[in-house]
């Protein structure tokens, strides 16, 4: 029942974990100051996003998958994974969508939104390396 | 009524789980912290686009911080 700043905020301070406060030298960046930073690229990025600018808006052109339900870009990106010779991860995937389809609790309405934020992160982090 | 309220729990907590794992298959970066912000953020109605646009541009800083801050470290201890 938070409000959208407050969420938002909330994602400015998990960006903040793993930054070490306790050393800081003379003359770096104090964690109130970083974190105004933070609020202010979020909000930038979120804003130009959502207004984008109307002369680019007529002259851009729509993606064709921007009318594609998420559901469908999964199962584009398990297609796009057994290409490059990634079953198991593929089939993992599957798997994971129709269990999501099975166990979506009606509390949450926009599971496809999420899938949708997913699919757009989709390889924003490199893969794990795997250890021997 | 209790056993509503706790069925329910249970519901949005096994769909939770099934986004983290898609979440981890997807290499989206997202741990279970950032990604139920996100899920409640997509409930408030975000557009998905542009919260991820909001998660990169994060990352991006949170980066430059790190990079800045070990720069200033090792001009401190030299």
């Amino acid at each position: 029942s938070s409000s959208i700043t407050e969420l938002l905020n909330a994602l400015c301070d998990c960006s903040l974990a793993g930054v070490s406060w306790k050393r800081r030298s003379l003359g770096a960046v104090s964690k109130e100051i970083f974190r105004r930073t933070l609020k202010k690229r979020a909000y930038g990025a979120l804003l130009s996003k959502l207004f984008p600018d109307a002369t680019k808006g007529l002259i851009q052109k729509l993606s064709v998958t921007t009318n594609t339900p998420p559901r469908n870009k999964v199962l584009m990106i398990c297609f796009d994974l057994r290409v490059a010779g990634c079953q198991e991860e593929a089939e993992m995937l599957e798997e994971k969508l129709e269990l999501l389809l099975k166990v979506a609790s009606s509390e949450l309405k926009e599971v496809d939104a999420v899938l949708d934020l997913l699919v757009h992160l989709a390889g924003s982090v490199p893969t794990p390396q795997t250890s021997f | 009524m209790a056993s509503a309220t706790s069925a329910n729990l249970n519901a949005v907590r096994e769909t939770m789980d099934v986004l983290l794992e898609i979440s981890r298959l997807l290499n989206t970066g997202l741990d279970m912290e950032s990604l139920s912000i996100c899920v409640r953020l997509c409930e408030q109605g975000i557009n998905p686009e542009a919260l991820s646009a909001v998660i990169k541009e994060l990352r991006k800083a949170s980066e430059s911080l790190k990079v800045q801050q070990q720069q200033h470290t090792k001009c401190h201890f030299k």
